[in-house]
């Protein structure tokens, strides 16, 4: 028993931070106000560049390039719809399609159709006294990035609850005209949102190349995501939130797949397929039930015009 | 102003579609270099779709491309075009259950028309486009394109196709068959029944797994085929088997966490079926022999020891690209009939690649396996490839 919570424990925590950080990220730019559906993009520049940069520098500084192609994405993102106050899901759809295009499209002119060489992946640490202990011995032999995505969504929501500059970065995505009214620039803190959100969602991408897997595989990420979006709006668009749904929906598949190993007769009676299909149906649910009293920025999606009311 | 600079990432959008014609690949309209490519067509052009899954995933699609591209027209791609291989080349790709046909697999003047496919909705565009390129042969890779085969092959009666992995299915799921459409099955569980027959014997903590993608039919022929094969050697481990389907078959982050799971339960031989999420399967092996385990893992469609030389046990090779070879050649000999083919042990459209790897017992092994594959292709064992099937197979297996 105790082997299979551990199993369960560890699956969790091992699959969950590119989940954790790409809703992070979203969480960062909708609350600013800037739709971001383009995360799935994002993470796939940040996992193939992170990829490509480890074949010539140390993984760790990879994962930096990775992302900053993340940035960069969020970057044309905050272009489009800040600068030039484009739709902002047609534009995050838009990067979704030539991350996903250009990303086969370089794959193939660079390295051929067979995908990067292997690299170096992140390296595990085993934290020394816990392995052995049952069950938190879980918490002992994962990369970097699972320990960052337990402490970085806490220092997120305090910086966001407790900071001034967390205090404007929500009413930017509330009452940006009452920002504005401050003296304070709408399109700067808009800006930095972005870009940190991209950053955020190019760590996810960056963490499936090099510590998931130790090359971009041509499908990365492979609709995570839009399971991070998931997240974000099951958390309520508060950082510990989206970090809680993050790891409830890594941890539903942890638990889909260990009953289907352990107890297959469990599943003859739940097809699989509505398990896969869960973690979007409770979200849609959510969605559902919190009706008008929609916990989203008020704000969200709409173009900030200085004139406008 | 916000209207044009949609307009402006729309066509930035636009550009990065059409970089992607030019490389042989995929779109949903034909554009002016399409058609360039048509004008200059090929007497004996031999069209491809493959499906999401995408070229490289060393598995399914890399199979048929080989078939055609490298098998059937002698060529490689590269960086986006077409260089000659060498006959080194040619044979090296050429597995060793096949041995006995290589000689006779030589090149023939076939000129490739590869597109992929994004998405489901890619595949009829896709499959016409290659029509009006000039292709007198257009191959449909995969059983998600089985509708878009039917209805491009109906609206092109003057047209062959080959549909791989499925029959041509009505809109109420009955098979059918066209006049201008020649379809192949493979008994995937002949060659898992062999795999499954090697796990039983390698697995030393008696505990076995395996990985499907999603769970359809074809994937469950991987899946009995080899839970029979794994009962003939190992009883035992046949009772605890743990089968585990990923849902997806583009997600390698769901196979990796899949397979450690079993992993973690124990099993040392794990089986997957489950296109690129099994390159997840074959990485957490990987890091499992890493943390000091002995684990193998069996790769499936193509020979994927080139993955992982150490952790790949086997693979279990389904000969799409010889499937594609053959029917190229027909082509050319205007022998290519329309039907239903099913390639099993015996015609040699599945088998079990070479075992690179050395274990106690390796020999032995390897001979019962043999037997086994000899019984099978005689007709004395016939394998389950249903559940049903699989049901009244225990219960004549004492």
């Amino acid at each position: 028993m105790l082997e299979v919570l551990h199993s369960l424990l560890f699956s969790t925590l091992d699959a969950a931070p590119a989940l954790v950080f790409a809703a992070l990220g979203a969480v960062l730019s909708e609350r600013a106000g800037v739709v971001d559906v383009g995360v799935e993009g994002m993470m796939r520049a940040g996992a193939f560049c992170a990829a490509v940069a480890a074949l010539a520098m140390p993984t760790p500084l990879a994962v930096v390039v990775g992302m900053g192609a993340g940035a960069g994405m969020a970057a044309i993102h905050g272009w489009l719809c800040i600068r030039w106050r484009s739709d902002q899901v047609v534009s995050g759809m838009a990067l979704n399609l030539v991350a996903l295009a250009g990303g086969t499209f370089l794959l193939e002119s660079l390295f051929g159709p067979n995908g990067t060489p292997p690299i170096t992946q992140l390296s595990r640490w085993d934290i020394p006294g816990l392995a052995s202990v049952p069950v938190l011995g879980a918490l002992s032999g994962h990369a970097a990035p699972t320990y960052l995505a337990l402490l970085v969504p806490f220092v997120f929501q305090g910086l966001l609850t407790r900071t001034p500059l967390g205090l404007r970065l929500r009413a930017v995505g509330d009452k940006p005209h009452a920002v504005a009214t401050l003296g304070l620039s709408v399109p700067a803190l808009r800006w930095g949102a972005v870009v940190g959100g991209g950053l955020l969602a190019g760590l996810g991408g960056a963490v499936l190349s090099t510590a998931v897997l130790d090359r971009f595989e041509q499908h990365t990420p492979a609709g995570l995501g839009f399971m991070a979006l998931a997240a974000m709006v099951f958390g309520r668009w508060t950082p510990v939130g989206a970090f809680l749904a993050a790891l409830f929906f890594a941890f539903g598949n942890a638990l889909r797949i260990g009953l289907a190993s352990s107890a297959p007769h469990l599943m003859d009676l739940v097809p699989q397929g509505v398990l896969l299909a869960l973690p979007y149906l409770m979200t849609l649910v959510l969605l559902g039930l919190q009706g008008q009293r929609s916990s989203a920025p008020a704000a969200l999606g709409v173009p900030f015009e200085q004139e406008s009311r | 102003m916000q209207r044009r600079f949609l307009v402006l990432a729309l066509a930035a959008l636009a550009c990065a579609c059409s970089k992607k014609k030019e490389e042989p690949s995929s779109g949903p309209a034909p554009t002016p270099a399409a058609t360039a490519q048509a004008a200059e067509k090929a007497p004996n052009a031999v069209g491809l779709v493959i499906d999401v899954g995408g070229r490289g995933d060393h598995s399914f699609n890399d199979a048929a491309l080989r078939g055609l591209e490298l098998w059937a027209s002698g060529k490689r791609y590269e960086g986006g075009r077409y260089v000659d291989a060498s006959a080194q080349e040619l044979r090296e790709s050429i597995s060793s259950d096949l041995a006995s046909i290589a000689p006779s697999l030589k090149p023939l003047a076939v000129k490739p028309l590869v597109l992929q496919s994004k998405a489901q909705e890619d595949y009829a565009p896709n499959l016409q486009l290659l029509v009006e390129q000039g292709a007198q042969l257009t191959i449909g890779n995969g059983y998600m394109l089985a509708n878009a085969v039917r209805d491009v092959a109906t609206e092109n009666p003057k047209s062959l196709f080959l549909l791989i992995d499925s029959q041509v299915l009505d809109a109420q799921g009955k098979a059918r068959q066209l006049p201008n459409v020649r379809t192949i099955l493979f008994k995937e569980q002949e060659g898992s029944f062999l795999v499954g027959a090697l796990a039983g014997l390698v697995t030393k903590t008696g505990k076995v797994g395996f990985v499907g993608g999603i769970e359809v039919p074809l994937i469950k022929r991987f899946e009995t085929g080899y839970r029979a094969g794994v009962m003939t050697t190992n009883p035992k481990a046949a009772a605890t088997l743990m089968g585990v389907y990923t849902g997806s078959f583009n997600s390698v982050a769901a196979g990796k966490q899949v397979a450690q799971d079993l992993i973690a339960k124990g099993a040392d031989v794990v089986f997957h079926a489950a296109g690129a999420d099994g390159l997840g399967v074959i990485q957490a092996v990987k890091e499992a022999r890493a943390a000091g385990k002995s684990v193998y893992a069996i790769g499936v469609d193509s020979d994927q020891s080139h993955l992982a030389p150490e952790a790949i046990l086997t693979s279990m090779v389904k000969h799409t690209d010889l499937a594609v070879y053959q029917a190229s050649r027909d082509l050319l000999d205007g022998k290519l009939v329309a039907g239903e083919q099913v390639l099993g042990l015996k015609e040699s459209g599945v088998g079990m690649a070479d075992v690179r790897v050395d274990f106690p017992g390796k020999a032995e092994a390897l001979q019962k396996v043999e037997a086994l594959r000899q019984r099978i292709v005689a007709g004395q064992l016939s394998v389950p490839g249903t559940q049903a099937e699989l049901a009244s197979f225990q219960a004549a297996t004492p």
